[in-house]
């Protein structure tokens, strides 16, 4: 009799350990992700509803941590090195990517899903997060440099902005914008270099060498921030009120007409509909001058690599999952849609879904990509090593505010922070 | 004589009204802020103008609404604070105690070390610190958070010198009556300090509730984050999101300033009372 | 006594007693401050790489050399320097004219004052960052427009970033000062003040014969007290410059350093050489003033 019993219980708790199984499985796995932005928290989550939809036997939850930026990248990399407390993937900036990269890499390789599709995207943007061959991180975006015009005012002082051709034209054409309207033509930034660096692609340049040391005291560098300072001096350009394009003076000063132009990354958009209202269908998107016709007239700029840790208990879920995110076609479209950034996937560039009217269609006076698909053969990547956190922290903190705020000798400071930068473990 | 002093005494409330309003400025300029929209700010910058067609309460409304994380900073700092004062205050009082009426071998070394305390700014071990909590696992938990400063040096100080100024007879009465050591210090004592306890209580819960830099290097899921980590994570380079920064602001303040105006006659009678004496 | 059970003979030992109330404390010292402080000081001679420990001597202490940690001691000096001047004689004085038996709605304007103190150095940052603004329309510069100057770059030039910085020292401080020396002022007993009339002393002879030393424990207390934060600063700056960077950092703190090496470049040998440094800084000068006012003198006496 006790033995029947054993046997039957036995049986019941095998039949119940089946029965929950598969019940376990439909239930959806946790994936923790971390960001500093909470726009891209918008997209994951939409694109974890289109995943659970496709993927019934395979759905996630994301649990999303939004943390500020410099303690989300501070945070993480303690937890990767110490070995715990890291999420399943994360969001790195490109500027801080590097740090990931030192010693041995606690990221996942992500080549499975990024091999496949290198033909349809702009392969810099996983170039840049890669590493001896393996690919750890895909971009949101190109973040092409264009440069933002404002209509009205080009107008009111008769200036037709398809003959801004070099930083010549466009020099001649701050003077007369100055002595008609009495604005600058652009702005610099004393805490940024996103509106900068393209002058440095097109001269064949970079802040740092092919090798990846840092290489600020360059001939480039002097051509292109003199370029600037003289600007500066003659009244034509202007350090941006609270010192940078992000800045909310900035904002404010600019919706209202303060200056002709803006040369920012093409993931900026989202900052003229969300912040600067006013200037709804009066700005144009153009491709930026350059010194000398026939230089690339675009740089990718900014970025932020999502990548797998390899602290995740669901690694393949999660690269399957952030793969059908950044690289897939609707990923793509989703990523314009939400955030009004440029997608990797080139191909889609020219197609007909892109011109279905949202809000960034609808705030531009032109069609934003038409200056995208102009320079898409244009777009090189900048260099990234591990001395780019260090430099672009000089850049930053430095080189751009004695630059433009103090008017310093370019000479001098560049040849001060290059030694400097020399100095500096990375 | 008398008309002189009269003079004197207008000269100095004016003196005084004069430094109230500039301190409560800066706190009336930003409750205006929160009022307009943000746009407002980037377009002026802070400032005090009434626009009442443009002023409404959405950037609160959205505080609560469009955004989760208010509630959530804000319920969690309420919470550290409480335990944390709580734990404070008596572990405190228990050292204090200690210190004012026993002299035992070794009281000067201890209380050194409480002066040392005192006096070396704890911004310095951080790092040690914070690779102490990592190696015990309290990373990122509110005990993390706690632990580390329930024995604070401050409030023992204080709680050592109010008690020495109290009378040390009802010692050797309470051990007349058969009251064990501890059984004097909880059945006596307690009673006796609870005064002090307001003063210390609002300097104590007023650090917790706004304490920063270690709460910061502590914690890490945004659920956990208390009130001004919540508040500072809206600066960004990529912007910053004043609606919830400025209201979310304005409503921090109120809590603490409830209760200092509930227990005030408390809190200045206590710090007067216990004081510094040195 | 050797009859009762152990518990009791334990909660009546009057010799244990001092122990065991003042061991939470040593525990907390031993375990949070000396095992720190003293890793701290072992982790200055190494160079940490995840998984990889070496020693390298005094490599750390030579990179001391650095500009930008010369640039953020001089801030921290500066401002320690200016909370002293300000800080102690303005609250000091405040105090005084409050402590006066003919001055009326004390509990108003000592609470007022007080109101700062309580909110917390994030919200005063957040509020003083918007009055520091430097569009033309923002509050300070409205506020010296109507001087006649022009709108300044306040946290954007290394020649005013000391005026926010301090402005909002003093606005949260002045208030918690005052209260310190009104509880100091409370130990002169009021026969001493009528002992110093009878005397015929004036105001001016009374402030510098009777209050100023009475004062004196109080002032010992704050000035130790505003050594430590003034040194230790650096919340003030992260809400002002909205972040631990600022330009040509002209707001970088020492512990912001500190933070910057040891977390955020995660080079936490070097970063923990900053922080012994800061440590001897402190602890000499705090040393130094203590002896300087005669602090342990008054302990052998007493």
């Amino acid at each position: 009799m006790r033995r029947l019993l054993t046997l039957v219980l036995a049986i019941a708790m095998l039949l119940s350990l089946m029965m929950v199984a598969p019940a376990s499985a439909a239930e959806p796995t946790k994936l923790e992700f971390w960001t500093f932005q909470a726009l891209h928290v918008e997209f994951y989550e939409k694109m974890a509803e289109i995943w659970n939809e496709r993927n019934p036997d395979r759905q996630i939850e994301l649990v999303v941590t939004s943390l500020g930026y410099d303690d989300m990248h501070n945070k993480l990399l303690i937890a990767l090195q110490s070995g715990t407390g890291a999420p399943d993937f994360v969001d790195i900036e490109i500027g801080k990517y590097a740090n990931y990269l030192m010693g041995e890499t606690q990221l996942v390789p992500l080549n499975r899903v990024v091999e496949p599709e290198l033909d349809n995207i702009v392969r810099s943007r996983v170039d840049i997060y890669a590493k001896d061959g393996n690919y750890y991180g895909i971009c949101f975006h190109v973040g092409a440099s264009v440069t933002y015009y404002n209509q009205e005012i080009l107008e009111a002082a008769g200036v037709d902005v398809n003959s801004i051709i070099t930083w010549d034209d466009f020099a001649e054409a701050g003077k007369v914008v100055l002595e008609k309207t009495g604005v600058p033509m652009a702005t610099v930034e004393a805490n940024d270099p996103w509106f900068f660096l393209q002058t440095l692609s097109q001269q064949g340049s970079d802040l740092l060498t092919p090798e990846g040391e840092p290489n600020v005291n360059s001939d480039a560098m002097k051509k292109a921030l003199g370029f600037y300072q003289q600007m500066v001096k003659d009244g034509t350009a202007m350090v941006a009120p609270g010192g940078g394009h992000h800045a909310e003076e900035y904002y404010g000063f600019m919706n209202f007409g303060g200056a002709a132009s803006v040369t920012m990354p093409f993931w900026y958009m989202g900052r003229f509909t969300d912040y600067m209202p006013d200037l709804k269908g009066k700005m144009l998107v153009m491709p930026n001058p350059v010194f000398e016709v026939g230089q690339p007239r675009s740089v990718g700029l900014g970025g932020t690599g999502t990548s797998v840790t390899n602290q995740s208990q669901h690694q393949d879920l999660a690269v399957d999952f952030l793969g059908f995110a950044k690289l897939s076609e609707e990923g793509n479209l989703k990523i314009w849609e939400i955030m009004g950034f440029d997608p990797i996937r080139k191909s889609l560039w020219g197609s007909e879904e892109l011109k279905k009217p949202n809000k960034f269609i609808d705030y531009f006076a032109n069609f934003p990509f038409d200056a995208l698909i102009e320079v898409q053969d244009e777009i090189p990547a900048i260099v990234v090593s591990e001395s780019l956190p260090k430099t672009m922290t000089a850049v930053r903190t430095s080189i751009m505010t004695r630059v433009f705020e103090g008017m310093e000798d370019i000479d001098t400071v560049l040849a001060e922070e290059q030694a400097l930068l020399e100095q500096t473990p990375n | 004589m008398k008309q002189r002093a009269r003079h004197i005494t207008i000269l100095q409330i004016l003196l005084f009204t004069v430094l109230a309003v500039i301190t409560l400025f800066p706190l009336y300029a930003i409750v205006l802020a929160s009022l307009k929209p943000t746009t407002e700010l980037f377009r002026f910058g802070l400032n005090v103008r009434w626009d009442l067609p443009r002023m409404s309460f959405d950037n609160y409304v959205y505080l609560f609404t469009g955004q989760e994380g208010y509630f959530r900073w804000f319920t969690n700092s309420l919470f550290i604070t409480l335990i944390q004062t709580t734990l404070t205050l008596f572990v405190s009082c228990f050292v204090g105690y200690g210190f004012a009426m026993y002299n035992f071998k070794g009281k000067n070394l201890i209380f050194a070390g409480v002066l040392i305390v005192m006096m070396i700014p704890l911004e310095i071990i951080l790092l040690p610190l914070f690779r102490l909590m990592l190696g015990i696992g309290l990373v990122d938990t509110y005990v993390g958070i706690i632990l580390p400063f329930i024995a604070q040096a401050l409030p023992i100080f204080f709680f050592r010198q109010y008690i020495s100024g109290l009378p040390h007879d009802f010692l050797d009465a309470g051990r007349v009556d058969g009251c064990s050591e501890y059984g004097i210090f909880f059945r006596i004592m307690v009673p006796l300090t609870t005064p002090s306890f307001a003063a210390m209580g609002i300097l104590v819960g007023m650090n917790s509730w706004n304490g920063f830099l270690w709460p910061l290097i502590v914690l890490r899921t945004q659920s956990k984050l208390t009130l001004p980590l919540g508040l500072a994570s809206m600066l960004s380079p990529y912007g910053n999101n004043y609606a919830v920064l400025i209201a979310g602001s304005v409503f921090a303040i109120i809590p603490i300033l409830t209760l200092f105006f509930i227990f005030q006659k408390y809190f200045i009678e206590g710090m007067t009372a216990g004081g510094v004496k040195g | 006594m050797n009859k009762m059970p152990f518990y009791k003979r334990f909660i009546y030992n009057q010799k244990l007693a001092p122990y065991v109330f003042t061991a939470p404390f040593v525990i907390t010292f031993l375990v949070f401050f000396l095992y720190p402080v003293i890793s701290s000081i072992i982790m200055t001679f190494q160079n940490i790489l995840p998984g990889r420990v070496e020693f390298i001597g005094l490599e750390n202490y030579r990179r001391l050399n650095d500009p930008i940690f010369f640039k953020a001691l001089g801030l921290n000096l500066r401002y320690t320097l200016w909370t002293l001047a300000i800080l102690i004689p303005v609250p000091m004085l405040l105090a005084v004219l409050l402590n006066n038996k003919h001055m009326r709605a004390k509990n108003f304007f000592r609470s007022t004052l007080f109101i700062p103190a309580l909110t917390s150095v994030v919200v005063a940052g957040t509020i003083f960052r918007l009055m520091y603004g430097e569009l033309p329309g923002a509050l300070m510069n409205q506020i010296i427009g109507l001087v006649g100057l022009k709108p300044i770059k306040w946290l954007r030039l290394a020649d005013y970033a000391m005026i926010p910085l301090l402005s909002l020292a003093v606005w949260r401080w002045t208030g918690v000062n005052i209260l310190y020396f009104l509880a100091g002022l409370q130990n002169i007993p009021p026969e001493m003040y009528e002992a110093a009339n009878i005397d015929g002393a004036n105001p001016w002879q009374v402030f510098r014969h009777l209050i100023l030393p009475m004062l004196k424990p109080t002032t010992i207390y704050v000035i130790t007290i505003s050594i430590y934060g003034g040194m230790a600063m650096f919340t003030e700056s992260y809400m002002l410059w909205g972040g631990n960077r600022s330009p040509n950092n002209i707001g970088t703190t020492i512990v912001g350093y500190l933070y910057r090496k040891g977390f955020e470049e995660n080079n936490m040998g070097y970063g923990n050489t900053i922080g012994v440094v800061l440590l001897l800084i402190v602890l000499v000068v705090n040393l130094l003033q203590l002896l300087a006012n005669g602090f342990f003198r008054k302990e052998k006496d007493a």
